[in-house]
């Protein structure tokens, strides 16, 4: 699902963000990202969102090569994925219910379907009843669900969480943490990108560790496979 | 784009337009003070433009005939001077007629012109108009070649004032307007960016699930073009309204310029028509590019 060859990531002023990192993310995995601030966690979500391009390497998402990608391309290559923000990144102005439905609006999708879709999906993360409350109005746990339900809401095949736990207290932290379990479950690949240690570990699931920009440590690295090889675009 | 999804985005830019209410309010009355300026720039020099054209059409070019011209030669010189081009009106003043306005000019001292009765010394003459002053001095050589003609007497300092003003008034008009609209598009676009700026988030937002740019500009330029209409629409009426107070007041007016300004000033029915095109085709034009040119930098995710 996503493929680092060799990549490395300089921004202006000198920074090496990443250093030749090479990994592997099945379809259908579950993996934690882990490292301390300013170990790369950033850049690698910048550069599978493709906000960032490589200095040099090549990153592959579901088989599209994302250094000679289009930039009018770029926005099909997002729909493709969901992406949790640390801070939810939910428009205070719009209801719940439109925070969400509005991810399927931007994939040109018809009124009759997004009626039906995304009031299953706030159902799926148990927000059915606060479909109609401002962001402002609910708790940032239920933010972050519906930040989760927005990701999930076009049947994307990725879902990136970044910082799942950064912004809300440990109970709900949980919870969330089973949610993206669940979501796993069904075959959507999960990447939670956290610094957390604890979290991470709790788990027993796949943790590629990111330090000053390498890769630290990988528990369970992903063989090379045949379904990896770029896809057509 | 599908239908659904313009409908969708046409209404969140008009949506967006009320949620916005004190931006748009702000822009559409900044958007509305230039268009007023522009238009009473535009108006003004319009008018004045015609007041000088009236003028000018005032200023007859006097052809003098020689004295005792045969009818013959008088018939051929008259053929020549209607069949002229460059000449807008022709008129011929016999020899005596010169003597009854010269008369009624010093009424009290006629019987002085009796004796002319028979002795007339004055020569009959042509009065012509031309159509552009500019060629004034081609035209009085041209005049002096006709075969009878005694002289031609041209007001050749008095048009060179008019043609003057004329052109002043002309470049000092459209100066001010283009200064004019070069401003309105600078706040506007400063306005338009502002509201841009405040909801940079939300775009950053929208890049984030995947919309594409196009998705995106659409609110902001249904929001700009309406602000634009909203603006051209209230200018006009304003400037309109307005102008149609003066042409009445100017109608109303006695004295020497009342009748003259009468009759050279635009009439509404001339005016409205092109106020109103040109106000809500540069407000939409403003918004959309204001719109265009500020929202780009966002777009950048």
């Amino acid at each position: 699902m996503i493929v680092f060859e060799d990549v490395t990531k300089d921004y202006k002023g000198g920074n090496h963000a990443l250093k030749h990192v090479n990994l592997r993310i099945r379809k259908g995995d579950f993996v934690f990202v882990l490292g301390h601030s300013g170990a790369g966690k950033s850049t690698f979500i910048k550069l599978i969102l493709r906000e960032e391009q490589v200095t040099s390497g090549r990153v592959l998402v579901d088989g599209l090569d994302l250094s000679t990608m289009k930039k009018r391309k770029v926005p099909y290559l997002r729909r493709r994925m969901g992406v949790v923000f640390q801070d939810f990144r939910l428009i205070p102005t719009m209801s719940v219910y439109e925070n969400v439905a509005f991810a399927m609006r931007v994939t040109n999708i018809a009124e009759d379907k997004l009626k039906k879709r995304v009031p299953y999906v706030l159902g799926l993360v148990g927000l059915a009843d606060k479909a109609d409350r401002l962001p402002d109005e609910i708790s940032g746990g239920e933010q972050q669900r519906v930040a989760l339900a927005r990701a999930l809401v076009h049947s994307p095949q990725l879902i990136i969480a970044d910082e799942p736990t950064g912004n809300i207290d440990p109970k709900l932290s949980l919870e969330m943490m089973e949610l993206l379990k669940a979501i796993n479950s069904v075959g959507i690949t999960v990447v939670v990108v956290t610094h957390e240690v604890a979290l991470a570990k709790r788990f027993g699931k796949r943790i590629i560790t990111l330090d000053h920009g390498v890769v630290a440590s990988d528990t369970a690295p992903a063989p090379m496979e045949d379904d990896e090889e770029v896809a057509a675009q | 784009m599908k239908w659904s999804s313009f409908r969708y985005l046409t209404k969140q830019g008009l949506h967006n337009l009320r949620a916005n209410r004190l931006m748009s309010l702000a822009s559409i009355g900044v958007l509305t003070a230039c268009l007023l300026l522009t238009g009473i720039a535009g108006l003004f020099s319009a008018n004045v433009n015609s007041l000088v054209e009236y003028l000018g059409d005032q200023n007859e070019t006097v052809v003098y005939l020689d004295q005792g011209l045969s009818d013959e030669q008088l018939a051929s010189v008259d053929q020549t001077l209607r069949s002229m081009p460059g000449l807008a009106a022709v008129t011929y003043v016999s020899q005596e007629e010169v003597l009854e306005t010269y008369k009624g000019y010093m009424s009290e001292y006629a019987d002085l012109f009796n004796d002319f009765e028979e002795d007339n010394p004055f020569h009959a003459n042509y009065r012509v108009v031309l159509e552009d002053l500019n060629q004034l001095d081609e035209m009085i050589a041209q005049l002096e070649q006709i075969d009878g003609v005694y002289s031609v007497s041209a007001p050749t300092q008095l048009s060179s004032v008019f043609l003057t003003i004329q052109r002043a008034v002309t470049y000092a008009g459209w100066a001010l307007v283009a200064v004019l609209a070069l401003v309105s598009v600078v706040v506007i676009s400063n306005t338009i960016r502002l509201t841009v700026f405040a909801r940079r988030k939300e775009i950053n937002i929208m890049k984030y699930v995947g919309a594409t740019n196009g998705f995106i500009r659409w609110p902001f330029f249904v929001e700009g073009t309406s602000v634009g209409l909203i603006s051209g629409l209230l200018a006009a009426g304003l400037v309109i309204g307005a102008y149609a107070l003066v042409v009445n007041k100017v109608g109303a007016m006695s004295g020497f310029w009342g009748p003259i300004l009468g009759s050279c000033l635009l009439s509404v029915g001339q005016v409205w028509p092109i106020v109103l095109g040109a106000f809500l085709i540069f407000g939409v034009i403003i918004g959309s590019i204001g719109t265009a040119t500020s929202i780009r930098k966002y777009l950048e995710v």
